[in-house]
Order: structure tokens, then C-alpha cells, then sequence
């Protein structure tokens, strides 16, 4: 299958690639390791007249420690310069544990952290050909007005299921936006809406540029946990982040997040407060599962059945605390 | 150690360097001088009729070259002559969301596509059958006219009195089990290259010449003929190398015959190769089966009965359909002594792509059925799994009570050896918590003694020919698609010519060069191919021996041709050079220690001259080289050429009941295997750990293939058995690509420790038999035996799904359900409203008939 | 679109291309530069068949525009064979089953050849961690692993350790 035709433009700085997106801002499309937005423009999802390749903007690149900061990634950077980060592993390593289970090795060579942040949302009724497409009637997030997934509704279900954004949402992650009007900086929890067609907060002329993690959130212990049906390759059906900090036995501070599982990566409400002050028993793991299982509401945009993702949101929240309680 | 030089040790395929170079050549790989690329516009409704195609406004766009729909190529095929009931591009319906609608030919593949959505059809849209039980209850609007009830073919066999024998049993185990339909997912999607030439004395268009990704060549070229109304003389098809096939290139894929209609009215060269999706519409994969089964056995574990009624989902159209449901029947019952016998099978058509042959055709899913349903006996009658299956073992040479005949039977050897490296005596029911063992056995035929075409042709011929330069060409029209064919067909004919592996090159499926063969599917080619070749070796040997007899002064029977000598019995018959083991490539080269280094290449062309004047005015000798008599043959003779073919023995072809023809072969490959799981109680996830595959091949001609074969079939059947399975919803296959199909990943596929065991086939070549698909079968019950051993539930859909798993394990334990498949229907319209997504809310979506049954009643709404 | 012209560097050789910027790297490859070894096995970007190796790093080259390589080195299993022999990964898997179509093969070729770049002796985990960006429906990978494992003893035997 070929992709839509379109001009390329290769940038070679931020402010060089922000000129471009203010000027073509109507029609243009970020391209970074590719490996969301190519197999998205084979299937005409995606025709924009301009298509940005940032690959070569160097200050995009690199893991940099900021002491009494914490640190910052640049957006550029691939998944698997996370995975194998010393620095990243030492201090968030819930990061880099989430990031080893992104697709596949050779996926992850190419995948940056940024393109896992603003990854597109995904449904077995929207990731499809055209011809796909069109023989089922096409749906609200792309050329159609109908929902497949919860008949009669007028919202996108269309699930979230990049690995990285739970573990950077337990990290309390904030990322920086560049765009013609100069950079901001916005607190990753913010950065998703949780509609399934519109699902983050970036505009057609913004482009994403540094994730930074504070070094509060530094050396909590951390376990991320995904849902699979192989052990390589396969996106996320259901994906939990917990990282506590301990002292004196007990949980000081507790955060726990889901992907895969809703439009947006979610940090599950109230699961900081049942964990805090509290030491890790089975019975709190168990309550926290189902808090967990309660923030979820997985629908059939997912191999799997919906009712089995929820149930393993639970299984694996409760093993991700046991696991840190154990550990 | 054998008395083999060449057969028997681990061989490189020949065309190995080829494959690991990226030189080797596949068909998207070609490419002509004026190529066009071919695209196909494919149905986007289950079941309609057309009403008017319009290409004006596509032939119109810049780039297109010609636009062609069913009525440029109107007649009919399919695989089988019951069965004729494609065409090219359709004619008047369309039967599944794929149909292929119209084919455009353009300049480049942008240009086709944008094409293709210049292209208006109008439907009539029909109401449309999913479910095959729900199909087998129509009223109208069949599928195929001629096939009421949309049944494409039902066979109701009766063998002794199974009623009487279940009445009587001491014991007897009852259930229905669903197999999924799952698919090849080869990894070469198919591609085919279509190209005419211009006729010298006509000066109109004339000879075809088609490259195919195909399994058949032959019936391709057949098919062609009938559908392009051309000669088959006059139609050339030639096989590249294949990536793959697994019954899913076994027939005559659409995209091969568009082709070829396309070439013709662009009046150029056409390629067109599948998307991945188009390879999922294509299919021809496993159809889901509906498999009731009751089983009886007296309490010492013999078994007494078999009743099936087997309902397949056949898809939109007949393919392999009719031979797949017959073997289902004839296969169920003959791998074990069984008295009695009863089988219904149903064939059914369904809007939805077609199925056809794959893998262990027909006889996979029934196997996972009895399979378990004989574990399931062995637990009431408190026999050891391994042991109720020792206790059932037929008694070669035998016909089995369905008309198969039995030679060869290492099924006793295959179980003992199984048992014995699972540890599964001692450590059967010992594992911790969570781990099990679990046993099964399988078998397949080694070709079909009947051959789908019928008629008294051979169904393969090989030919030799050995020219001064020493070097022996095979023509053969086996097709290579990955099993190794042309290694096993060189392999032969230097074993018996007793030449190196290096002097031999295979010229292979060219139907052009090479003689008919019928092509590679039912495991068919080592045993008649390699008979073939074998038979046409021994032919020219002759005139071989002939020579250097008379050269040497000494009766044929004290020649020994051995390592690219000939020397007399008594003498030493020369170093054995080719070591065993890896410590190739021995056998691919030309000897080049001593004596024989005379025979090189170079050399050769000396002979040609003076040495070969000065050999042939000495006196007799003690021995000579392989080279020196070919010279010496080729002057007593002429041209050296044998011939050989193979066709089935009459004793072999089976009974004399409605079809009787599917189901016999010449012999049977036999398997058995452990396999070790564990499962997750609270996930239902299982991980197979490893198996222990004991399969009698006969003979393993190349150890490296077998176990290749063995450990491939395995891992196929871990695929089926656990994740892979086509999603539908309401005729649209959820998962048309290989991120959602999931074949295993090197991560979680198990270690098969493959275990070769050699029963010598009197008439295998060699003694070989099938080693390429019987193993497939028995991977998948001895998984659901294993998990039952594990944590005790029985799993009667597959595949064994972490949900499917978990639903189980909750009921067993009465726990909260969650509410899931088990045994029940996961096509069934009503269940896919339960999780939401339905294709017809309050009128919107695509155009469906309103008798479409998901239109029948309201959709509930979705969880919000 | 109009085409544009490119410089491709493809196993040490440099190539003028004129194509459109949104050709993929892995049509460059078979159709403009007629190396056809790399193969399309999927449209998902699943299936590894198309790896090549980017600056020495696998990828997908079914995932790439032919464009943004410029400036980068690309190996293709074309460039894998040494002084017109096969590698010893290459003669490898001939021997011991790892290729049977051979259709997968150029992807792992990369793979593996990357691997053994990094990690000259790798455990059998992580020997299958590498090989999981790339499927193969013939093999089940088994016998890959006695290739590689021989691979590597060739390797230690033709270049005596220090
Ligand atoms: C077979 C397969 C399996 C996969 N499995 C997983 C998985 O298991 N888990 C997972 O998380 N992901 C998975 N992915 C998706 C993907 O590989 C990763 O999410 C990857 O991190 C995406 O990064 P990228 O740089 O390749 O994104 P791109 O494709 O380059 O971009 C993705 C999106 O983000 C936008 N974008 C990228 N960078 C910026 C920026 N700096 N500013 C603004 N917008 C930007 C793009 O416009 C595009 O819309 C899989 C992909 C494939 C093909
Ligand atoms: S062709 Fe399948 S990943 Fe590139
Ligand atoms: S060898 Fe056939 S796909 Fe790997």
C-alpha cells in the first residue's frame, strides 16, 4: 500500500519547524520515528498536504539530568534509548520498564517518546484500510457519524494505548510545547482530553518538545504492567503504572495510572489516598484493584472482550502493589 | 549408520544462499520491461447483486490502461470439477465483503488506486448468512442457486452400528467443540505476474506466460486454459520462489486468473500482488467447525463408538469444501482401531470468505475434539492418558473400518518415545500448582491416492537427464514452497545415482520444462515426487551401469555407485567423505579428495578431449568415476535421459461408499506428543513451556527438514490453540492484518524438542512418508489436555483464550462470572451487541438487508 | 506529486534517485534501486520482513520515507554477504533450518546481524527478545536459534580470541 502523496519538510530546528507549522497549520502532520503515523497514512487516515519531519532537530535528542530539577527528555529521543537509560532505570524506573514493553525491539529503535505521547487513539473499527472502512459504514472519528463501539452514541471511544503516558503520569510528567507564539509548559495530566476523536490538547500549529520528570518524583519504586496477547509486537489491551514511595514500612506516597483502557491514560482517582499511610497488605491491594477496575471502561475497540481488560485491570493492579509491597 | 551417502544427513536446502543473500527471486520480486501494476476493487457488501458496473469514468483517468470486470473472463472454476462456482472477477453477485468486483491496470499503484474509486457499481443487497447453523436454515436468497439450504455438500457415513456400540459402552463421553477459523498468514502475500507474448506467425497476441506464488502449478495452468479459452499448450506457468503457502496457494487464487485477464486487455505485462488484507479475503484457511462428538469405550478403555456431526463455515464459495468435510470424516476414525463408526458432516456456505485447505486439512479440528474427548474417557474409566491410547492402537497391515489401508504405523514408537522424554510417568500429575502434562496423537496422509482431477494420469513424473559434463539435471514439477522439495528431489537422485549433491540441478515447476506434477498439498510430494524421482534415477542409472560394466569387465550387480565413483563390491567403495553432523557442506560438493577429483568440473572438460581418448584405449579397470561413466554411457547410448512417475496402487485407493475418495493414501504419517503448560488462575493466561513431538515420517531424508517440518507444524498448531482466531462481526474480519492475527512472536513460543521416528514405508521412497502437516493436529488437544491437567478445566472452543480460560476456570469454581464465549457462538450477531459494536444503529452504517440478522431486533447500547 | 531528486546511501554505494517524498524506503529500495532482497510482508508494520539497518540500527524500512534517509547509511541483506561469500550468519542458517521459504529471512538477517554487533554472545533470552520484531510462519524460530548459536562458534573459531 502507498501513502498519500504529500510535500515533505525536513526542519532542522525547533524554531525553523515552527515556522513551518505556522505557515502550512491547515494541513500538516508531525512525522517522528513514523512508526504511528505511516501505517495510519497507509490507511488513509491521515492525507495531509505537509508532512514535518522532525527527525533531524538535534536539541530534540537526549536524556539530560538537571540536578535539583530532575530531568529532561527530549521528545526525539526512542524508546529504546529509555529502555536502556542508566540514569532513567536508577531514578524512573517505572519509565523505562513501561517503555521495554512498547511493540517490539526493531519498533522501539524507531519510536520516539514524544510520538508514544502524542500517539493517535486506537480502534479495530477506525485502525483499518479504506476499503475496510468503507464497507462498514466509516465512523465518528474518521468521515462517518456513527459509533460501532457504543451504538447511538455521539462521542469516540477510540481507546488510548500508548505504553509510556501511565508511567509518565505517575511521575507527575509536564511537557513543553512550542508553537508560533513561543513554548509553554503544561502538566501531562492535562495534556489529554479524553475524547476518543479529540484526544489532546495540541494544536495543528504546536509541536511537542520536551517531557521533563521532577525530581520529586525521582527513586519511587515503580512497576508497569501490560495486558498482551504475545510477548512482542502487540499494543497494550489493558496497562496499569504504580509507583509508592515508602518510609518506615508504610506507603508515603502512592500514584497509580491505566492506559488502554480509555480514551485517555488515566491517573486513578483516589488510589493516592486509599495507599498513603498504609502498609501493603493483600486485602489494600485488593481494594485498590477495584478502585482500578471502576476508573476503566474498556469497550470493544480491542481485541479481547471489554469485561476481560477490566478484570485484568484489577489482577494487575493488585499484583503491581504486591509486587512493590514484596519487593 | 546407514548405508546412505547423501540421504539421511542434515542437508542445506539447495537453494538455501539464495534465501539468506536476499538474490533468491520471489514473484513481487519480478519485473518486466512496460509493467503494469494490477488492483482489484473488492466488495464492500456481504451478499448483493450487482446491478451495473460503469469503468467510463476510471478508464478515463490518465495512467489507466484498461479496466476489466466479470464479463471479460464469464466462465467458471474452481478447484474441484464438483465445484466450479467462481469467476475471475463476479458476474452477476458478490458472496462475502472482498469479493473481487473489477481489476484496474495502471501505470503505477497510486494511479490504480485512485482508479478504483472512479469505478460505480450499483447493489441490490441480498439478506446475508453468517453463522453456518443459522445459514443451513434458509429459505431463500441461497448463497448459489443451486444449493438449497446453503448447504454446499452433506455426507452421513455409516461404518458397523454405532448406536448398538454406544448403547452398549461402558462409558461414554458427549460434547460439543467449536474450532475457530483461522488462516495461512504465509509471509509472502501472493503475487502474481502475468505477460503475453506476440505469436510469430499470427502476429496477434499469443503464448501466456504467468509467474505465480503458487502451490499448484499445474492446476493453475489447467484453470487458466478453461477461463482464458487458450490451449494449455499454450499457457506457460512457472513457480518463483514461494514464502510460504500452507494449503493457502493450494488453488487457483483469484488475483491469478485477473492477472492474466488484465495482461490480455491491457495488451502488457501485469503484476499485481496482495495487500495483507487482500490476503485475509483471499483465505482459503481453516473453516470454524461446529464438531458434536460422543464417544463410547468398554472399561478397559477400548473404544467401542464415534458419532460426529461436523458443521464447517465454509465461506462464500465451494474450494477445497467437499474434500475438507470428507476428511473430517475419514480421518476421525482411522488412527485408532474403532469398530464403529457414524459421521454427518455438513458443508456450509456463509457471506464471508472462503475457506479452503490448510495445514492438516480436515482433520485438525475433529482431532482436537476427540482428542480431548478420549482424555476425557480416560478420566472416567481412571486409565492413564498415555495408556487408553496404547490400548486403541490399530494392527498393521490393516484397512481400517472406513477402507484405509495401514503399512507403516509408528504411532506405538512415537508414544513410548514421547513418554519417555516428557518424563511422563514420573512426573505425570506431580508438577506444582497451576503446571500440566498433557497427551495426543495425530496422523495425515502422504498424498491423496485419489487425485482431485480424475483421471489415470501419474500424479508426478520426474525426468533426468545427464549430459557429458558430468552434471544431472532433475526436471520435476514438485513446487518448492519452502518445505524443500528441490533438496529433497536432488537428494534423491544423487543417492541413487551415487553422485554428489553439488553435479545435480533441479529444474522445477516451469510447466514448460518440466513434466506434470500435481502440485504440493496433502503432503503428497516427498512420497510421489520423491518415488518419481527415485523411478527416473534408477532408469538412467541403467544405462550407467550398462556402460561401466562393460568398461569394468564385470556384471552390473558387483557395481557400486557411491560418492561420484563406480567401483566393483568387493573393492573398498572408496572413503565415505560426506561426514554426518553439521560439519557440512560436504554433501554439496563435488568430492575433490584422491581419485575422484578427476570428476571436477574442470577436469571435465578435459575428459571431453584427449584424457577421455586415452581412458577409453586402456584396459578394464577396478573403478571409474561417476564422470567417466557418464562419458562412457553417452557413448554406448546417446543422450542420457530416464524418466519416472508414480501413481498411487489400486489396493490403496480406498472403499467403495459416496465418497470413499478423500481419505486414502499410500501411507500414513503418525505423531504423538507431551505438551507442558502452565496457567495463570488469575488471568487464564496459558504458557506452553515446551513439546515433545514424536513423528513417524518413514524415513527422514533430510533430518534437518523433518525437524524443521515437525517444529513448524507444532508451533502452527500453538498458534490455533491459543491466540490466533478470525474475528468476525456481522461478515467483517476484524483483524485483516498481522498486528491483529497474531502468529506467535520468538518470545512466547515454546521449545519443541523434535523426536524423528522411522517406520520405513514399503513404498515411501526410501521408505519416507509425511512429516509437513500430521503433526499440526495433535498440538492443539494436547494443549487443552494439558491445561486440564493443570487446573483441571476442559476448554471445548478454541483457542484457549486468557478470557476463554478465565470464563472456565470462574465456573468451575462457581465464582463471579464473567460472562464470556465459552461455548457459545462469538459470531452469533446477539453477542456482539452485548459488547456493543453493531454495524446498524437506527439506520445508519452501510445498506444492509433488513433481513440481515443483525437487523432483526433492536442493538442494545453500548456501556455508556 | 513531482518527484524529487535524492541521494540514497545503500550498502556503501551512493545512489541518485528521483521519486516522489512519499515514497516509502522499502519501495526505493525494490523498485528504484532493484534490490529486491528486503520484502513487504504486511501493511501493519507487524511483520519485520522489510528490516534493514539504518546507521547500523534495525528498522523498518516500511516505515520510512525514502527521503528522510538521506544522509543515513542503509544495509540491506544485500550487503550482509562478505567479499562475495556468505557471512557466517547467512551459511548458518542454511544449515541448521533457519530459513525454510525464506521469506522472513532478510529481515532477520538484519536483526541477527545487529544483535551479534551489540552482544557478540548473547543468552538464549535474549537471542529471542532480539528476534521479536520479526515474524516467521514456517520456523517457530527453533531452529534460528541453533543457526545463531553456530553463527557465533564459527565466529570464535575464524577469529582465535585474544
Ligand atoms: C506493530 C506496532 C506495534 C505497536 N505497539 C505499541 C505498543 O505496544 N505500545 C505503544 O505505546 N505503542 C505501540 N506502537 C506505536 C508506536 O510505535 C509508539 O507509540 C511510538 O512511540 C510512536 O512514536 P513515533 O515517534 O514513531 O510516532 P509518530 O508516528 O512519528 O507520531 C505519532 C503521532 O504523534 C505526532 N507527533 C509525534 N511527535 C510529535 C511532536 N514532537 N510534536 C507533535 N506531534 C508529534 C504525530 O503527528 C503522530 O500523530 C506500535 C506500533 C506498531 C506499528
Ligand atoms: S513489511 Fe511488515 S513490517 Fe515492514
Ligand atoms: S522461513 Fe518462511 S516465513 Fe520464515
Amino acid at each position: 500500500m502507498s501513502l498519500p502523496q504529500f510535500r515533505l519538510l525536513r526542519p532542522r530546528s525547533v524554531e525553523e519547524a515552527v515556522g513551518y507549522l505556522a505557515t502550512h497549520a491547515s494541513n500538516i502532520r508531525v512525522l517522528a520515528g513514523g512508526t504511528d503515523l505511516i501505517p495510519s497514512m497507509r490507511q488513509k487516515l491521515f492525507e495531509p498536504e505537509y508532512v514535518l519531519d522532525v527527525r533531524r532537530i538535534a536539541e530534540l535528542q537526549g536524556i539530560r539530568p538537571q540536578r535539583g530539577v530532575g530531568v529532561e527528555i527530549g521528545v526525539l529521543t526512542t524508546l529504546n534509548a529509555i529502555e536502556h537509560s542508566d540514569f532513567l532505570r536508577k531514578h524512573y524506573p517505572v519509565l523505562t520498564e513501561a517503555a521495554a514493553t512498547v511493540a517490539s525491539p526493531v519498533l522501539r529503535n524507531m519510536g520516539t517518546i514524544g510520538g508514544n505521547i502524542c500517539l493517535d487513539t486506537r480502534c479495530l473499527w477506525y485502525n483499518q484500510s479504506l476499503t475496510w472502512r468503507k464497507a462498514c459504514g466509516f465512523c465518528i472519528k474518521k468521515n462517518g457519524d456513527l459509533c460501532h463501539v457504543a451504538p447511538g452514541g455521539t462521542k469516540c471511544w477510540a481507546v488510548f494505548s500508548g505504553d509510556t503516558p501511565p508511567a509518565l503520569l505517575c511521575l507527575n510528567a509536564e511537557v513543553e510545547i512550542a508553537s508560533p507564539s513561543g513554548a509553554r509548559r503544561l502538566p501531562l495530566r492535562e495534556f489529554y482530553t479524553g475524547i476518543g476523536d479529540d484526544y489532546r490538547k495540541l494544536q495543528p500549529n504546536e509541536l511537542l518538545t520536551r517531557v521533563f520528570l521532577p525530581e520529586s518524583s525521582a527513586d519511587y519504586r515503580g512497576v508497569y504492567r501490560k495486558l498482551r496477547v504475545r510477548g512482542s509486537i502487540d499494543y497494550p489491551l489493558a496497562g496499569v503504572a504504580v509507583v509508592v514511595k515508602r518510609s518506615d514500612g508504610h506507603v508515603s506516597d502512592a500514584r497509580l495510572a491505566l492506559t488502554a483502557v480509555n480514551p485517555a491514560p488515566v491517573l486513578v482517582k483516589g488510589a493516592s489516598a486509599m495507599l498513603s499511610g498504609k502498609t501493603m497488605t493483600e486485602e489494600l491491594a485488593d481494594k485498590v484493584g477495584d478502585l482500578a477496575a471502576r476508573t476503566a471502561k474498556p469497550l470493544t475497540t480491542s481485541a479481547l472482550t471489554p469485561e476481560y481488560r477490566r478484570e485484568m485491570i484489577r489482577v494487575f493492579t493488585r499484583r503491581a502493589i504486591l509486587a512493590i509491597a514484596n519487593n | 549408520m546407514s548405508d546412505f551417502s547423501i540421504i539421511g544427513k542434515p542437508t542445506a536446502m539447495v537453494d538455501a544462499a539464495g534465501k539468506t543473500t536476499g538474490a533468491g527471486k520471489y514473484t513481487d520480486d519480478l519485473s518486466l520491461p512496460g509493467m503494469l501494476v494490477g488492483k482489484i476493487l473488492h466488495s464492500p457488501y456481504p451478499h448483493a447483486r450487482i446491478q451495473r458496473i460503469d469503468t467510463s469514468r476510471a478508464e478515463q483517468l490518465d495512467g489507466v490502461v484498461a479496466v476489466v470486470i466479470g464479463k471479460d473472463a464469464p466462465t467458471p472454476y474452481g478447484i474441484l470439477p464438483v465445484g466450479h462456482d467462481e469467476h475471475a472477477l463476479v458476474t452477476d453477485k458478490v458472496r462475502y465483503v472482498g469479493d473481487n468486483v473489477a481489476c484496474v491496470a495502471a501505470v503505477d499503484e497510486a494511479t490504480a488506486d485512485k482508479a478504483l474509486e472512479l469505478i460505480d457499481v450499483e447493489y441490490e443487497v441480498l439478506p446475508a448468512y453468517f453463522d453456518p447453523e443459522d445459514s443451513m436454515k434458509a429459505q431463500s436468497d441461497f448463497i448459489h442457486d443451486n444449493k438449497p439450504q446453503n448447504i454446499e455438500k452433506d455426507y452421513h457415513h455409516v461404518f458397523g452400528d454405532t448406536e448398538k456400540a454406544l448403547a452398549e459402552a461402558a462409558c461414554v463421553a458427549e460434547a460439543r467443540f467449536i474450532a475457530n477459523e483461522v488462516t495461512h498468514a504465509a509471509m509472502e502475500p501472493h503475487s502474481t505476474l502475468a505477460a503475453f507474448e506476440i505469436d510469430s506467425h499470427t502476429g496477434k497476441p499469443g503464448r501466456l506466460t504467468v509467474w505465480s506464488s503458487t502451490q499448484v502449478p499445474y492446476y493453475l495452468q489447467h484453470k487458466l486454459s478453461l477461463v482464458l479459452e487458450m490451449p494449455m499448450a499454450q499457457i506457460r506457468v512457472i513457480k518463483p520462489l514461494v514464502g510460504g503457502g500452507f494449503g493457502g496457494k493450494s488453488e487457483v487464487i483469484p488475483l491469478e486468473i485477473i492477472a492474466a485477464v488484465a495482461a490480455r486487455k491491457a495488451q502488457a505485462p501485469v503484476k499485481i500482488t496482495y495487500t495483507r488484507e487482500e490476503v485475509f479475503w483471499a483465505h482459503r484457511g481453516r473453516p470454524r467447525t461446529i464438531i458434536d462428538l460422543k464417544t463410547g469405550a468398554d472399561k478397559d478403555g477400548h473404544i467401542t463408538a464415534v458419532k460426529a456431526r461436523v458443521v464447517q463455515d465454509g465461506g462464500g464459495y465451494c474450494s477445497y469444501g467437499v474434500v475438507t468435510i470428507l476428511y473430517s470424516g475419514a480421518l476421525l476414525g482411522a488412527l485408532y482401531d474403532i469398530p464403529n463408526i457414524q459421521y454427518d458432516g455438513y458443508r456450509v456456505l456463509t457471506n464471508k470468505p472462503v475457506c479452503g485447505a490448510m495445514r492438516g486439512h480436515g482433520t485438525v479440528n475433529v482431532r482436537f475434539a476427540f482428542e480431548s474427548q478420549l482424555d476425557e474417557l480416560a478420566l472416567k474409566l481412571k486409565i492413564d492418558p498415555a495408556e487408553i491410547r496404547r490400548r486403541n492402537l490399530l494392527k498393521p497391515p490393516c484397512v481400517t473400518i472406513n477402507g484405509l489401508r495401514v503399512q507403516s504405523y509408528g504411532l506405538p514408537e512415537c508414544i513410548d518415545k514421547v513418554v519417555e522424554r516428557s518424563g511422563w510417568r514420573e512426573r505425570k500429575g506431580k508438577l506444582p500448582k497451576g503446571c500440566g502434562l498433557g497427551i495426543a496423537c495425530s496422523h495425515y496422509v502422504s498424498g491423496a491416492a485419489n487425485s482431485i482431477i480424475r483421471s489415470d494420469m501419474p500424479h508426478s513424473t520426474v525426468n533426468i537427464k545427464i549430459d557429458r559434463d558430468g552434471g544431472v539435471v532433475v526436471y520435476t514439477g514438485a513446487s518448492d514452497i519452502g518445505q524443500g522439495s528441490d533438496t529433497m528431489v536432488a537428494q534423491i537422485a544423487s543417492e541413487v545415482l551415487g553422485c554428489s549433491l553439488g553435479r545435480v540441478k533441479v529444474i522445477a515447476a516451469d510447466t514448460d520444462l518440466t513434466p506434470i506434477d500435481i502440485g504440493s498439498y496433502s503432503s503428497r510430494v516427498t512420497f510421489m515426487n520423491g518415488n518419481a524421482t527415485l523411478r527416473a534415477a534408477q532408469e538412467v542409472k541403467k544405462l550407467l551401469i550398462a556402460a561401466a560394466a562393460k568398461k569394468m569387465n564385470c556384471a552390473a550387480e558387483d557395481l557400486v555407485f557411491r560418492d561420484d565413483r563406480v567401483g566393483k563390491k568387493h573393492v573398498a567403495a572408496g572413503d565415505s567423505p560426506a561426514q554426518d553432523g553439521r560439519g557440512r557442506p560436504s554433501p554439496h560438493e563435488l568430492s575433490t579428495d584422491g581419485q575422484a577429483s578427476v570428476s571436477g568440473r574442470v577436469e571435465g572438460q578435459i575428459l571431453r578431449g584427449s584424457l577421455q581418448q586415452k581412458r577409453k584405449d586402456e584396459g578394464p579397470k577396478d573403478a571409474m568415476t561417476f564422470e567417466e561413466a557418464v562419458v562412457a554411457a553417452i557413448d554406448f547410448h546417446g543422450a542420457l535421459t530416464g524418466t519416472g512417475s508414480y501413481a498411487p496402487p489400486q489396493e490403496a485407493r480406498g472403499g467403495k461408499h459416496k465418497g470413499a475418495g478423500v481419505g486414502p493414501s499410500p501411507a500414513y504419517s503418525y505423531s504423538a506428543q507431551v505438551a507442558e503448560v502452565s496457567v495463570d488462575e488469575d488471568t487464564g493466561e496459558v504458557t506452553v513451556h515446551k513439546v515433545w513431538a514424536a513423528h513417524d515420517c518413514g524415513r527422514a531424508l533430510n533430518p534437518v527438514s523433518v525437524e524443521g517440518q515437525i517444529i513448524g507444524s507444532v508451533w502452527m498448531g500453538m498458534g490455533q490453540a491459543l491466540t490466533e482466531e478470525m474475528v468476525w462481526k456481522d461478515g467483517m474480519l476484524m483483524n485483516p492484518g498481522l498486528l491483529e492475527y497474531r502468529s506467535p512472536s520468538s518470545v512466547e513460543s515454546p521449545e519443541v524438542e523434535p523426536i524423528i521416528v522411522e517406520s520405513v514405508d514399503p513404498e515411501g521412497p526410501f521408505g519416507a512418508k509425511e512429516c509437513s502437516e500430521g503433526s499440526l493436529a495433535a498440538t492443539i488437544p494436547a494443549i487443552s489436555n494439558a491445561i486440564y491437567d493443570a487446573v483441571g478445566v476442559r476448554l471445548h472452543e478454541s483457542p484457549f483464550t486468557p478470557e476463554r480460560v478465565l470464563a472456565a476456570l470462574r465456573a468451575k469454581k462457581a465464582e463471579k462470572k464473567i460472562d464470556l464465549t465459552e461455548g457459545v457462538d462469538p459470531t452469533a450477531p446477539t453477542r456482539f451487541r452485548e459488547h456493543g459494536g453493531s454495524l446498524w444503529f437506527r439506520g445508519k452504517g452501510p445498506a444492509r438487508h433488513p433481513l440481515d440478522p443483525a437487523r432483526r431486533e433492536a442493538p442494545a447500547g453500548g456501556d455508556d | 506529486m513531482k518527484k524529487e531528486l535524492i541521494e540514497l546511501n545503500v550498502n556503501g554505494r551512493t545512489h541518485e534517485l528521483a521519486i516522489e517524498p512519499s515514497k516509502l524506503l522499502l519501495d526505493a529500495l525494490r523498485q528504484d534501486l532493484q534490490l529486491t532482497g528486503s520484502k513487504r510482508g504486511c501493511d501493519d508494520s507487524s511483520c519485520g520482513a522489510c528490516t534493514v539497518l539504518v546507521d547500523g540500527i534495525p528498522m523498518l524500512s516500511c516505515t520510512m520515507l525514502a527521503a528522510s534517509c538521506e544522509g543515513q547509511e542503509i544495509t540491506t541483506v544485500e550487503g550482509v554477504s562478505e567479499h562475495g561469500s556468505l557471512a557466517a550468519i547467512q551459511k548458518a542458517y542454511g544449515d541448521w533450518g533457519g530459513a525454510q521459504c525464506g521469506y522472513c529471512t532478510p529481515g532477520f538477517m538484519m536483526t541477527v546481524k545487529h544483535l551479534l554487533a551489540v552482544n557478540a554472545n548473547p543468552t538464549e533470552e535474549e537471542v529471542r527478545s532480539a528476534l521479536s520484531s520479526n515474524l516467521c510462519r514456517c520456523t517457530g524460530y527453533s531452529q534460528m536459534y541453533q543457526a545463531i548459536k553456530a553463527a557465533i562458534e564459527a565466529e570464535q573459531k575464524a577469529v582465535p580470541s585474544t
